[in-house]
C-alpha cells in the first residue's frame, strides 16, 4: 500500500468560534487518499464537505485533529503555506465569479506571476493550462473574460488554477449550473488530468451520474462526519447506505436494480453507462 | 488557530441574533427614537465622567438584550484603525483658543495641548459609545423592524414631499448587505488566496502595490454587487413593488408600558449626560 498523499484524522472545525454565531461544521472527520486517485465526496448540504476541502489548501487550518498533505503538516504553525498552495490547487464553487483581470490570458497567469515565474514559463504554464481544459490558446488567450459563456469562464477558472501545475486538484461542485454539454466536456478534461497527468483530484459533487462516471472512491459525509467510504461498485450496490442517507444514485443503477427487482439476471454492479447498457442488452432476444 | 478568512467574526453591526429580550420586544418605532436621542445626547456630552457613565450605560445595553459583552466588544476591532486615525488628527491639529489651555508642544501648525488631548480621550470614548448602540440597534432588530420602524418615524415628514419610503428603503438595504458583502468578500478572499494572492504584503508607504494587490478582490466584488442589485430589482419586481406608489402594512405597532419607559429612560439618560455639570 502506497503512502496517502493527503490523509486527515479526527479532523474537527468551529465557524465564528466564540461568538453568539459559533457553528460547528465538522465533528471528526478521517480520510485517506492515495495519489493518482479520484475520489468524490458527497453528502447533503451543510454536512461540512465545503469546509473540509477548504483544509486541503490552508484556507482553514485544522482547529483539533491532522491533516497531511504530501508529507506537508497543516498543524504545524511554521507551515509554508504558499507551497501548499502550490501542490493543491483549490477550485471553488461558481469559480467564474472570480476572474478579474481583462484578458483571458492574463487571469490564467495571474498565479504562475505569483510564483515569480519567468515569462517564457508563465506563458508555458498558460498554453499547457488552456490547453488541458479544451481553450485553443491562440484563439483564446487575447479574448475579454467578460464576454465569454459561463461554460466557456469556468474552463478558464479551472485553466487559473491548473497553471499552478497542482499534484492535487480539489474541485468543489465542479459542474453544478452548467449545461449539460459544458457539463460532459469539463468531466472529461478532469478525467484525461488525471490519467495523462497524474493529477490526484478530490470533489464534492450531489451529481451521481458524475460520481459514477468520475470517482474511484467515494466517501459519504453526514452531519460534519465521514459516515462510510468505499468504491462506487460498494456504495452504489448497498441499498442499506442509500436509503440511510438519502443518496442519491445514478439512473444506471436505479434501473439495474429495477430489473434484478422484476427478476432479471442483471450484474447491479456494473452501472457504468456502457456497462450498463451491455447488461441491459444482454436481456434482450437477439 | 483561528482562520484569517473570517472577516464577518468582528462585524456586529447588521448582523441579527434571535433572542427574546426586553429589548428585542421593543417597539421598533420607540427603540430607533431612543436610539436617536441617546445618540445625541452622547454627540454633546463633554465630560469625561459623562462619557464613562454613557459607557457603562451602553455596555449595560448589551447585558439587557441578551449578547454576550464579549461579542459587542469585539465590534471595535474593524474600528480600531479609524479611531486612531482621527486621534491623531485631533490631537495634533485641533486648537481652542482659551485662558486655561496649556501648550505642551509645538512645531508650525502642529500643536499639543491640554485640550487636543481631553478631546482625543473624549472622541474615543465617544466613538466607543456609538458603535455599542448601533451593534445593539441591529443586533436586536431585524432590518424589516428597522425600516417599519423608520418609516413610521419619519412619515410626518411626507407632508413637505420627503420621500419617506424610499428613504427608509435605501438605509435598510445598506445595513442588509454589510455582512452579505462581507461574505462575499471572504469568499473572494479564499478563492484569490488560493490562486497564490496576498493581501496587505507591502510596507504602508507602497500605496499603489497595496492597492493593486486588491484589485483581484475589487473587480470581482464589482461585479457580484451589481449582479446583486439586479436580482434585488427583479425579486421587488416579481412580488410586484412599484416605486412611489403608497404601500400599507400588515403589522401595525401598538406602544405599551415598556416601550414609553424605554423613551423616559433614554430622555432621562441624556439629561443626566448633558445638564449635570461635572467636575471633569
Amino acid at each position: 500500500m502506497n503512502q496517502p498523499i493527503l490523509s486527515v484524522k479526527d479532523l474537527t472545525y468551529v465557524y465564528m468560534k466564540s461568538t453568539p454565531l459559533e457553528h460547528q461544521a465538522l465533528l471528526g472527520v478521517n480520510m485517506e487518499i492515495t495519489e493518482g486517485e479520484i475520489v468524490a465526496i458527497i453528502g447533503h448540504t451543510g454536512c461540512g464537505k465545503s469546509t473540509l476541502i477548504q483544509h486541503f489548501n490552508g484556507i482553514h487550518f485544522p482547529q483539533t485533529g491532522h491533516v497531511m498533505i504530501n508529507g506537508m503538516d497543516l498543524t504545524k504553525p511554521k507551515l509554508d503555506v504558499k507551497s501548499l498552495r502550490r501542490q493543491v490547487g483549490l477550485v471553488f464553487q461558481n469559480p467564474e465569479d472570480q476572474l478579474f483581470e481583462k484578458l483571458v490570458g492574463d487571469d490564467i497567469a495571474y498565479g504562475p506571476f505569483k510564483m515569480k515565474l519567468p515569462l517564457e514559463e508563465v506563458r508555458e504554464r498558460v498554453k499547457w493550462a488552456m490547453e488541458m481544459v479544451g481553450l485553443p490558446f491562440d484563439e483564446m488567450k487575447d479574448r475579454a473574460t467578460f464576454a465569454l459563456s459561463g461554460g466557456q469562464k469556468r474552463k478558464v477558472a479551472l485553466a487559473g488554477v491548473l497553471a499552478l501545475r497542482p499534484k492535487i486538484l480539489v474541485l468543489d461542485e465542479p459542474t453544478a449550473g452548467l449545461d449539460p454539454k459544458s457539463r460532459r466536456e469539463l468531466l472529461e478534461k478532469i478525467k484525461k488530468l488525471n490519467q495523462e497527468e497524474g493529477i490526484t483530484v478530490i470533489f464534492v459533487s450531489h451529481n451521481m451520474e458524475e460520481v459514477a462516471y468520475l470517482a474511484d472512491r467515494i466517501y459519504v459525509m453526514a452531519g460534519g462526519k465521514e459516515v462510510c467510504h468505499g468504491t462506487p461498485e460498494e456504495i452504489f450496490t448497498n441499498p442499506e447506505i442509500i436509503l440511510q442517507h438519502r443518496i442519491g444514485t445514478p439512473e444506471t443503477v436505479r434501473t439495474l436494480h429495477r430489473l434484478h427487482e422484476e427478476g432479471y439476471a442483471v450484474n447491479t454492479g456494473r452501472f457504468r453507462v456502457e456497462d450498463a447498457s451491455t447488461e441491459i442488452r444482454k436481456l434482450l432476444p437477439e | 488557530m483561528s482562520s484569517p478568512f473570517e472577516l464577518t467574526r468582528n462585524i456586529t453591526i447588521g448582523q441579527y441574533l434571535v433572542r427574546n429580550s426586553i429589548i428585542h420586544k421593543l417597539d421598533p418605532r420607540f427603540k430607533l427614537a431612543s436610539f436617536a436621542i441617546l445618540l445625541v445626547g452622547i454627540a454633546i456630552c463633554d465630560s469625561y465622567i459623562g462619557n464613562l457613565i454613557g459607557l457603562f450605560l451602553s455596555i449595560y445595553l448589551f447585558h439587557l438584550a441578551s449578547i454576550p459583552v464579549s461579542y459587542g466588544v469585539s465590534g471595535l476591532k474593524p474600528a480600531i484603525p479609524f479611531m486612531i486615525i482621527i486621534g491623531l488628527m485631533q490631537l495634533f491639529l485641533y486648537k481652542e483658543m482659551s485662558p486655561d489651555n496649556v501648550i505642551y508642544w509645538q512645531l508650525g501648525f502642529l500643536e499639543v495641548s491640554s485640550a487636543s488631548i481631553k478631546i482625543v480621550i473624549i472622541s474615543v470614548l465617544r466613538f466607543m459609545q456609538i458603535i455599542f448602540l448601533s451593534s445593539i440597534l441591529t443586533l436586536s432588530t431585524s432590518t424589516t423592524e428597522i425600516t417599519r420602524g423608520l418609516e413610521r418615524l419619519l412619515s410626518p415628514l411626507q407632508k413637505v414631499k420627503f420621500p419617506v419610503h424610499a428613504f427608509s428603503l435605501i438605509i435598510t438595504i445598506a445595513i442588509r448587505f454589510v455582512p452579505t458583502f462581507a461574505m462575499e468578500m471572504e469568499k473572494m478572499m479564499k478563492a484569490q488566496a488560493s490562486r497564490g494572492a496576498e493581501f496587505g504584503t507591502g510596507a504602508w508607504w507602497q500605496i499603489i502595490k497595496r492597492t493593486t494587490e486588491m484589485f483581484p478582490l475589487i473587480i470581482p466584488l464589482f461585479n457580484v454587487a451589481l449582479a446583486r442589485g439586479e436580482d434585488l430589482i427583479l425579486a421587488m419586481e416579481a412580488r410586484c413593488y412599484t416605486p412611489g406608489s403608497s404601500r400599507t402594512v400588515y403589522t401595525q405597532y401598538k406602544a405599551n408600558g415598556n416601550d414609553y419607559v424605554a423613551l423616559l429612560v433614554s430622555v432621562g439618560i441624556v439629561f443626566v449626560l448633558v445638564f449635570i455639570p461635572y467636575p471633569w
